[in-house]
């Protein structure tokens, strides 16, 4: 038996047609070409603010912490409240992409690249701080467990030295995440892309071309890295804390704290997720892929945490009146009505009163009112960290040594400067990576597209639509 | 050898013919997949993936480390601070949960590209049967056979509903 001639089989082969883009591809795409004018202005504002803070940092390096406002009794100021509040605004990104992954929560595609992005910039410019709050930041690096001639160690029982181990393992950790995750759409871009675009997206694809072998190494390094960002995120915001509740200053040295900032920094990263996402859906018109429904269990979540917060809030005042110990006392009265007042009343409309709101259908699906809330609460946050850390120092047991701060306007201008490092970052990225997870949209869209399948896990639940 | 390749829309019927073809003996085959779908991930190799070990691995070797380092050290200069042992292991327990995940984290994601085979190919240049559509929402089969099995193959990838087949010069 002879074998089956192989070219006239050949022939009657069809060639392969032009390949046909898919929608969802082009959608988000789109978001990366072009620039508008008021791209660049924004990108020259915030770059312009960046520039001014690093000016006035390296005058400060100069000069000492002294032209910062830092005098006794507050040498943890507006710097430190600064770097706690951007760590706590990078918890939502791994709270997204890990916790909602592993609870299997179809929801978060919609969100989780840009939520992921937020954190990566976030844990950056707090990063910043700790370099500008210590002043000589030449010698930030004695910080590290590194062999000097010295021959001395660094102290791990320090709470700073466990946050160092934190906060730089988070920061590694968020990135390994997000750019293991940006793979298989940088190959999607890197099919579509020309010129300077296409080196870079090929360099960063790695080759990827979706063969099972790469899908499946893929799909176990995204289940382990949640399953280790879980216990992660929920370490960071703990560490940061004890850095605080591990002193015996009146009003830090509380076991809720943990809990209590872990909740704050979820409620405050939400917020921030929302802040930016409102704009970049209507200027890029991604309405399709992230709708008023997302936006709604986004307030849900800050519902949820802001119930938390303001309990903590609460059990504060009652443990500080319970304890009759009192100088805990006297720092809880002063917080409220000492000098700090309006901080501390800033602090509890913007995070327990006004989110109250959400508890109405209407107001968590009206958008204007999930700007105006969500930037409220961002407003709120910062209000908080500043409060639990000036109040605290401001009056410690002694008299003698109180004393009143004011944040410089050399601080306010470098707490200005980190939103305009974010906000750099942010429209970078906007323009250079895919904002949406395309190829979680498509497993959802594929499933959908086959009838005969089962919905579950489709598009119809990662939108909300079983519910209505 | 030349390749065939068969494209298709959805997951189920491109997996079911990768096993097919597979059982048939044609080692000598890939699938380009848009996304992870849990019947693809299976239909070629199908054993678990082995960045399990890797994770596994890393993680361990961070926990080690995380308590061995403080340990040393603390022993190298002792220097008793707080009253506490200079082995302090509560205290050492922060240092060792953050290195398991990073050392974790970081094997893991080492693991992907041992195991993944990352980066693959030449830089720039994919796959002779890969294209864009790939990347787009369709699925691709190709199998690289003899002359003589084309006409089999090319009748096995229809048969499982294949939009097209095509010949991809070896």
């Amino acid at each position: 038996m002879s074998p089956p001639p192989a070219m006239p089989v050949a022939e009657s082969m069809r060639p392969v047609r032009p390949p046909v883009d898919s929608k969802i591809n082009r959608d988000i795409l789109r978001v990366m070409e072009g620039t508008s004018a008021g791209y660049w202005l924004l990108l020259a504002a915030a770059m312009g603010s960046v520039g001014l803070a690093g000016g006035l940092w390296a005058w400060m390096v100069y000069q000492g912490l002294g032209v910062a406002g830092y005098t006794h009794p507050i040498f943890w100021g507006v710097f430190i409240v600064t770097f706690v509040f951007w760590i706590g605004i990078a918890h939502a990104g791994t709270l997204i992409s890990a916790i909602l992954y592993l609870f299997r929560a179809k929801w978060r595609n919609a969100i989780n690249r840009s939520a992921e992005a937020m954190t990566v910039f976030a844990v950056l410019t707090a990063a910043q701080f700790l370099g500008i709050h210590v002043g000589r930041m030449w010698k930030a690096y004695f910080i590290l467990p590194y062999p000097n001639q010295r021959g001395l160690w660094v102290n791990f029982k320090s709470p700073l030295m466990w946050d160092t181990f934190a906060v730089s393992t988070y920061a590694t950790i968020s990135i390994v995440f997000f750019y293991v995750g940006l793979i298989p759409d940088l190959a999607i871009a890197r099919d579509r892309a020309t010129g300077w675009r296409k080196l870079l997206y090929a360099a960063l694809a790695l080759g990827w071309q979706g063969t099972t072998l790469q899908w499946k190494s893929h799909s176990r390094s995204v289940l382990h890295l949640s399953g280790l960002a879980t216990p992660l995120v929920l370490s960071v915001h703990s560490v940061v804390s004890w850095d605080f509740a591990m002193s015996l200053v009146p009003g830090w040295h509380a076991t809720i704290f943990a809990p209590y900032f872990v909740a704050g920094a979820i409620f405050s990263g939400f917020a921030m997720v929302l802040t930016v996402m409102i704009p970049v859906r209507r200027i890029y018109r991604l309405e399709a892929y992230i709708t008023d429904y997302h936006f709604e269990n986004m307030a849900r979540f800050m519902l949820l945490t802001s119930l938390i917060v303001g309990y903590s809030y609460v059990a504060e005042y009652f443990v500080a009146w319970y304890s009759g110990f009192e100088p805990e006392q006297t720092a809880f009265w002063m917080r409220a009505f000492g000098p700090y007042w309006i901080s501390t009343w800033v602090m509890i409309s913007c995070n327990c009163i006004f989110p109250q709101l959400f508890w109405f259908k209407r107001l968590r699906t009206h958008i204007p009112t999930l700007f105006v809330i969500s930037s409220l609460i961002n407003v709120g946050m910062w209000f908080e960290r500043y409060v639990i850390i000036i109040t605290g120092l401001s009056r410690e047991y002694d008299p003698a040594v109180w004393g009143v701060y004011t944040p410089s306007w050399m601080e306010l201008c470098i707490l200005a400067g980190s939103f305009g490092f974010f906000s750099m970052f942010f429209l970078l990225f906007l323009k250079v990576f895919p904002v949406i997870a395309i190829t979680e949209l498509k497993e959802l869209a594929i499933h959908d597209k086959n009838h005969d399948e089962s919905v579950h896990g489709g598009w119809a639940e990662a939108y909300g639509e079983v519910d209505d | 050898m030349p390749s065939v390749l068969g494209i298709y829309d959805q997951p189920g019927p491109a997996a079911k013919v990768a096993r097919r073809l597979k059982n048939r003996g044609y080692q000598k085959l890939e699938v380009y997949s848009p996304a992870a779908f849990h019947e693809l991930l299976y239909a070629v190799h199908d054993k678990p993936s082995k960045v399990r070990w890797w994770t596994l691995i890393g993680g361990l070797t961070g926990v080690v480390t995380g308590y061995a380092m403080p340990i040393w050290m603390a022993s190298d200069w002792p220097i008793m601070i707080g009253g506490k042992p200079f082995s302090s292991i509560p205290v050492y327990t922060i240092i060792g949960f953050e290195l398991t995940i990073l050392f974790g984290g970081l094997a893991t994601l080492f693991g992907l590209l041992v195991v993944g085979k990352l980066p693959y190919g030449s830089f720039g240049k994919t796959d002779k049967a890969y294209s864009a559509r790939f990347s787009a929402e369709e699925f691709g089969v190709v199998v690289e056979c003899r002359d003589r099995d084309v006409a089999e193959v090319d009748a096995l990838l229809r048969a499982h509903d294949a939009k097209e087949v095509t010949l991809v010069e070896g």
